[in-house]
């Protein structure tokens, strides 16, 4: 550290051929990344300005109309019973899949059979390779109600066929199954690997004082790993509202009041009607929802464990 | 990891029906996992193949003959092997090339290039003004708008970085001072010191241009560049199936069943050797960014 800051002291400042000279290769290998970023994620956020615009595919001229398509969107029912959905669906999700995760791979710590271990892992894993639309259909197929297997049982102990899919009270439920079938194994890795670091001194110091199992997991094992916890938590925290896959691929239209997020209504919105104006508004609600997650994650985090992720 | 005896002397008890339970667990954790795969492995072998059969009463592979004859598979098939396998390789040239020169933390402008990757992995347009954004550019039905956004992601270049940045720096010091010019220090030590990294990464990319299934609907119209997501897709929704099916004498839960496991086989196979680098590469990913 001392060091480091000696050198800096001591380096004369640096003109702009030396430092041509000595870094222009490294600029070049950031060109084609900075490109790509500016092209692909800057530039759209400039099209954001299209929210505030009556922008539309029918007349060419472009008016600037301040925030009246933020006025007829927050008018609208779809787009706050959407809303409402998102929070909902995406905070039940990112909790149930963290705690599976978290609890899977606690009890895959208590595994001493390798072999049992790792058959477990390797399985738990796959699903998530599948994309949504794979997984979608296998579920589609597994829950319909004529020839499905879940509805194949219900109907052998005497219960009536269900269509869950379709089903207002079941749709969500099945999406929460759904999830955690196919994220839990994956969330579980990043646990399983942290575990493998918790100090078995503690552990066994515990043991001494007279701890049994459970009390070790939550004064020993949980606070060792509450660090990665964080971080992952709030990495997807980023991340959760991004709802589009999933719901898109297991919606229709018996269930959209139930089901309609925000991704999902302004797709509808913006690319099957063309109303570009509104649906860009509603993205934007949508970042600016994300964003105050993330900082209030992060604000959490350094309140319990004292220091920020971002 | 606490592996401790298992027996169920006295004192032990409690700690064996506990590591019983758990066992039990994960063994059903196990079936859960598999069985809406293997059910449906049943159903496309079986056309008799009743709700709650779990095992093939007669077995005839006609379903996927049928499919692999329909050739109107193939097509989205080869697009997305060709944006897969090209998206890998752009997006691991442009992600190595980049985490390299962001580690220069002596560079002048270090904190402002990294900053401007970090804010994308926070902010972004939202899928209307991407989408007018894309189409403005000319980008529409160009196959780079759906493989550069998949591709090249912050996370993945702050995962190489950090993995840059676990290598001992003696080794580029040294290179350097033998005067290694940064492009020679990055070909000749960097890379070929990070197989490990560029596997999981590499990985990362190809498993989610593979999936995608979002991009492909929004930027791609032309139905000669579809991938296989959207066929699918289209496929289980329309009844398309349904023509061919009533042909053939086979049902189309039959021939839905054998288009699923045939999407989900081929990755089965490359699955074991792919593990231990996801592994790795989901824990780099840890490392505060």
């Amino acid at each position: 550290m001392l060091r480091k800051k000696e050198k800096q002291k001591f380096q004369p400042a640096m003109t702009f051929r030396k430092c041509i000279h000595k870094y222009g290769a490294y600029y070049l290998m950031l060109i084609p990344l900075l490109a790509c970023l500016i092209i692909f994620c800057y530039f759209p956020m400039v099209g954001i300005s299209y929210a505030f615009t009556d922008y539309s595919p029918f007349h060419k001229e472009l008016n600037f109309i301040g925030l009246e398509n933020f006025q007829k969107l927050f008018a609208s029912d779809g787009f706050w019973q959407a809303f409402k959905n998102t929070l909902e669906i995406s905070t039940i999700r990112l909790l149930l899949v963290t705690f599976g995760s978290i609890g899977l791979a606690l009890l895959l710590d208590e595994i001493g059979c390798m072999w049992f271990r790792k058959l477990t892992q390797t399985m738990v894993y796959i699903p998530h390779f599948m994309s949504w639309v794979v997984v979608a259909s296998i579920f589609t197929i597994i829950l319909s109600p004529q020839k499905g297997m879940v509805n194949s049982v219900i109907k052998a102990l005497g219960g009536k066929p269900i269509y869950f899919l379709a089903n207002r009270d079941w749709w969500r439920p099945w999406l929460y199954i759904i999830s955690v079938w196919k994220e839990m194994g994956w969330g579980a890795i990043i646990y399983v690997s942290a575990l493998a670091g918790v100090d078995m001194e503690q552990h066994e110091a515990a043991t001494v004082d007279g701890a049994n199992r459970i009390q070790r997991v939550i004064h020993v094992t949980l606070p060792a790993i509450s660090g990665t916890i964080m971080v992952v938590f709030i990495l997807n925290l980023a991340k959760i509202l991004n709802l589009f896959d999933p719901v898109w691929v297991l919606q229709n239209s018996m269930v959209i009041k139930v089901s309609d997020v925000i991704e999902t209504y302004v797709y509808r919105m913006g690319i099957s009607s063309s109303q570009y104006g509104i649906s860009t508004a509603a993205g934007l609600f949508k970042s600016v929802v994300s964003v105050i997650f993330v900082i209030a994650g992060n604000k959490i985090s350094q309140k319990i464990t004292g220091e920020g992720v971002i | 990891m606490m592996a401790d005896k298992f027996s169920f002397k006295k004192g032990h008890r409690a700690r064996a029906g506990f590591l019983i339970v758990t066992y039990v667990f994960l063994t059903l954790l196990i079936i859960t996992m598999i069985i809406p795969m293997w059910k449906l492995f049943v159903d496309s072998v079986d056309s008799t193949s009743t709700g709650m059969q779990l095992w093939p009463k007669t077995f005839s592979l006609a379903a996927y003959q049928v499919i692999l004859n329909n050739s109107s598979m193939y097509r989205p098939f080869l697009v997305s092997i060709l944006t897969t396998v090209g998206g890998t390789v752009i997006g691991l040239i442009i992600i190595t090339l980049g985490a390299y020169a962001l580690m220069q933390k002596e560079m002048p402008g270090h904190r402002i290039f990294t900053r401007i990757v970090l804010i994308t992995m926070m902010f972004n347009g939202g899928m209307i003004a991407t989408y007018l954004t894309y189409k403005n550019l000319g980008l529409m039905n160009n196959l780079m708008a759906v493989i550069l956004p998949v591709c090249v992601t912050a996370y993945n270049t702050i995962l190489m970085r950090s993995f840059f940045e676990s290598l001992p720096p003696a080794l580029f010091d040294a290179a350097s001072i033998d005067g290694c010019s940064p492009f020679g220090t990055f070909f000749r030590i960097a890379l070929p010191l990070s197989k490990p990294a560029l596997a999981s990464v590499g990985l990362f990319i190809a498993v989610a241009m593979w999936n995608d299934y979002m991009h492909f609907i929004l930027y791609i119209t032309d139905p000669q560049w579809q991938n296989f997501q959207v066929k699918i897709r289209a496929m289980i929704l329309e009844e398309t199936l349904a023509v061919v099916s009533s042909d053939m004498n086979l049902g189309t839960d039959m021939l839905k069943s054998a288009t699923i496991i045939l999407v989900i086989v081929p990755f089965m196979f490359v699955y074991p050797f792919l593990q231990k680098y996801f592994t790795k590469g989901i824990t780099l990913g840890a490392v505060k960014g």
